[in-house]
C-alpha cells in the first residue's frame, strides 16, 4: 500500500517550471531513493511535502489524508519529519533539550499551555530523549551545546530530533553532503540500522549510497520523472545515462 | 537526587531574590537610596521579568511595552477616582484592557520579524500615546497628566510607605516565581527554541506562532501589572509612561542586566534606577553621559551583560562545576 500519493503535482517559479506533472508513490516501509542532475527539482518537491511550498496543480495524500494547504507543524504532528541538507538543530541548546522538543511535541501536539509543568519531572518523556540521543551515538554530548558539535555528530542530533517525533515518514535531502568517506558510511548504517516501520524517502547524490539503500529508485529530471525502478533497473536505463551525461556518476 | 534537593535547587535563586528584596529597606537606605526608590525598582523589575519571557526567551525585541504599562496605568486611575478607591478591582480591569490590547497588537506585530516587529510595536504603541494626547484627553488629562486620585486602599488598608513596598515586592517574587516556573516548563522550552531555529521548531511540530503570541501576551501582562502598581505607588499617571523613552529604558535594563537570564534585567533594573536617582545627584549633569559610557561598555565587553560578568568571576573564583 502506498503510504504516500502524489498526483500530477506541478510547480513553477516565475516562468522555470520546477516540477511538471509529477506522480509518485513511495510504499510503506520501503527506502525510496530521489536521484537527479543538480537543479532537477528534487529539494522542491521535498519542499512540496513538508508544507513550504504549494504547489499550482496536483494533490498529495498521506495516509489518506490531504497533505496540500496543511501547515508544516500539521504535517508533522501526521507523521512526516524531514532531515534538511545543512543540518537544522537548535544550536544555543543542549543536545538533551534539542532532543526534549520533539518528545514534548509528539505528547502534546502543536500548542498547549502545560505552563507551569515542570520538565524534568517528566522523567519516561527525559529518559526517551536521553535513549534516542544514545541510539545515535551522542552519550557523550548529552550536555554539550548542540552548536559546538561536529557536522557529523550535528547530522546525528538531527537525526535524533526527527526520531524522537516517532515519525512514518522521513524525508531526507543529502543527507551525505559535504560528509567525509567515514562519516558517510557511518550515516549509512544508521539509516540501515533505522527502526522498521519507518519509511524513507532519501535524495542523493552519492550512488553509493543509493544502491546500499535504496529499494526502489526514481529519476528526476527537469521537473519530470523520466525513471522509476529497481536499483539494476536504473542502473542500466537508457533514460538516466542521458540524463546524467556529463556528471558521469552513474 | 532527593526532592528536598529539587525544591532548592529549582527556587534558588528566588529565595535569593525574595531574600534581598524583603530586607531592601534596611539596607537600601544605606547606600543613599532615598524611601519610595526600593518600591519603583520593585515595579520594574516585575515589567523586566516579563519583557524577558518575549525578548529572551522568543527573541523578539519589542519597542512597544510602554503602551501596556500606560495603558494600564491609565485604567487603573480612572478605575481609582472614578469607580472605587480599592486597588484590587482596578488592576484586575486594568490587566484585562491591556490583555485585550496585547492580543491584537501581538496578532498584527507577529507577522513580521526582526527590525519590522520592532518598528511595528513602537508604532503601535506611538499611536497609543497620541491617542491618550487628543481624543482621550478627557478621560487621560492630556499634558497634564491624569490626577486627583483618592488614596488607595487594599480593603481596608491604606495603601501608603511600607504597605505599598511590601506590597509591590511579594508580587514582584511570585511574579519571578512564576517566570522561572515558565522556563522550566515544555512551555517555556519552545519559546526559547523559537529564538534558536524557528524553521526547525515548525517541522518538528510545534506551532510557534501561537507560542511567540503567548510569550507577547505575557510580557503585556507583567507590563500591564507593572503599571498599575506604578498608580498604587504613587497617585498620577503622565503620558511619559506610554512613550517610547519608556519603552526604550526597559529594553536598556535587558540588555545591560543580562537578555534572557530574567535575573539579569532585574540587576539591570536596579542598577538603572539606582544610577538615575542616587548616583546622578554626585554626578551632576554629566550623568547620562557616564551611563551612556557604561551601557556602551558592557554591549562591547560583555555582550551577556551583568549576568556574563558574574558568571566569569564565578569561573575564575569557584572552579567547582555546578550542574546547571
Ligand atoms: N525559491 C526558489 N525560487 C526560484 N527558483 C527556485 C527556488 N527554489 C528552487 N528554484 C529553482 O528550481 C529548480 C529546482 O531546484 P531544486 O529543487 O532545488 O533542485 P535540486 O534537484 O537540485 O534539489 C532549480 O532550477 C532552482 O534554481
Ligand atoms: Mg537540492
Amino acid at each position: 500500500m502506498a503510504i504516500l500519493d502524489i498526483h500530477q503535482v506541478s510547480l513553477s517559479f516565475g516562468g522555470l517550471k520546477a516540477l511538471q506533472n509529477v506522480n509518485l508513490k513511495i510504499e510503506k516501509g520501503t527506502t525510496h531513493a530521489l536521484i537527479g542532475p543538480n537543479g532537477a527539482g528534487k529539494s522542491t518537491l521535498l519542499n512540496v511535502l513538508t508544507g513550504m511550498l504549494k504547489p499550482d496543480d496536483g494533490s498529495v495524500m498521506f495516509d489518506g489524508k490531504p497533505l496540500l494547504n496543511v501547515n508544516s507543524y500539521d504535517i508533522n504532528q501526521l507523521g512526516i519529519a524531514k532531515v534538511f541538507q545543512t543540518p537544522a538543530i537548535f544550536p544555543e541548546m543542549t543536545v538533551l533539550q534539542n532532543v526534549t522538543i520533539p518528545v514534548f511535541a509528539a505528547r502534546d501536539g502543536s500548542f498547549n499551555l502545560n505552563m507551569f509543568e515542570g520538565r524534568s519531572k517528566q522523567r519516561p518523556l527525559i529518559e526517551f530523549a536521553e535513549q534516542q540521543i544514545c541510539e545515535l551515538g551522542l552519550e557523550n554530548h548529552m550536555h554539550s551545546m548542540a552548536g559546538s558539535l561536529s557536522r557529523g555528530d550535528k547530522r546525528r542530533l538531527e537525526m535524533a530530533i526527527c526520531l524522537a517525533n516517532k515519525p512514518r515518514l522521513l524525508l531526507l535531502d543529502e543527507p551525505t553532503a559535504g560528509m567525509a568517506r567515514h562519516e558517510t558510511e557511518k550515516t549509512i548504517e544508521l539509516l540501515k540500522s533505522m527502526q522498521d516501520g519507518i519509511t524513507k524517502v532519501i535524495v542523493e547524490h552519492d550512488m553509493n549510497v543509493v544502491f546500499s539503500l535504496a529499494e526502489k529508485i526514481s529519476v528526476l529530471a527537469q521537473g519530470q520523472i523520466i525513471a522509476e525502478g529497481s536499483p539494476d533497473e536504473i542502473k542500466g536505463h537508457p533514460k538516466v545515462i542521458e540524463a546524467y551525461l556529463g556528471e558521469a556518476q552513474v | 537526587m532527593t526532592t528536598q534537593n529539587n525544591f532548592w535547587q529549582h527556587n534558588r535563586t528566588v529565595l535569593i531574590f525574595a531574600l534581598i528584596a524583603l530586607t531592601m529597606p534596611f539596607w537600601f537606605p544605606l547606600m543613599g537610596g532615598y524611601s519610595g526608590l526600593d518600591t519603583k525598582i520593585m515595579i520594574f523589575c516585575i515589567f523586566v521579568v516579563g519583557f524577558d519571557i518575549l525578548l529572551g526567551f522568543t527573541g523578539y525585541l519589542s519597542f512597544g511595552h510602554a503602551a501596556f504599562f500606560g495603558i494600564s496605568a491609565y485604567v487603573t486611575g480612572i478605575m481609582l477616582k472614578s469607580f472605587s478607591d480599592n486597588i484590587i478591582p482596578a488592576i484586575l480591569v486594568a490587566v484585562l484592557a491591556a490583555t485585550v490590547v496585547a492580543v491584537i497588537i501581538g496578532l498584527l506585530t507577529l507577522k513580521r520579524t526582526g527590525i519590522y516587529f520592532s518598528i511595528l510595536t513602537l508604532a503601535f504603541a506611538e499611536m497609543f500615546d497620541s491617542m491618550a494626547m487628543s481624543m482621550l484627553q478627557k478621560w487621560t488629562g492630556g499634558e497634564n497628566g491624569l490626577t486627583g486620585m483618592p488614596t488607595p486602599m487594599l480593603f481596608n488598608l491604606k495603601m501608603q510607605g511600607d504597605t505599598v513596598f511590601y506590597f509591590v515586592t511579594l508580587m514582584a517574587i511570585l511574579l519571578f516565581y512564576l517566570a522561572k516556573r515558565i522556563e522550566r516548563s515544555p512551555v517555556g522550552l519552545m519559546m526559547k527554541a523559537i529564538k534558536c531555529n524557528q524553521t526547525r521548531l515548525e517541522f518538528t511540530g510545534i506551532n510557534a506562532r501561537k507560542y511567540k503570541l503567548l510569550a507577547f501576551v505575557i510580557s503585556a501582562v507583567y507590563a500591564a501589572i507593572a503599571g498599575a502598581l506604578m498608580v498604587v505607588y504613587e497617585p498620577f499617571v503622565g503620558h511619559e509612561f506610554l512613550g517610547w523613552h519608556q519603552s526604550g529604558e526597559i529594553v536598556i535594563m535587558s540588555v545591560i542586566g543580562g537578555v534572557g537570564t530574567l535575573v539579569g534585567p532585574m540587576l539591570g533594573a536596579g542598577f538603572m534606577l539606582y544610577f538615575e536617582n542616587v548616583l546622578s545627584v554626585n554626578l551632576g549633569e554629566q550623568w547620562l553621559l557616564v551611563l551612556g559610557a557604561i551601557f556602551m561598555a558592557v554591549v562591547i565587553f560583555m555582550p551577556g551583560g551583568f549576568m556574563e560578568g558574574i558568571a566569569r568571576l564565578k569561573k575564575r573564583y569557584f572552579t567547582t562545576v555546578d550542574g546547571e
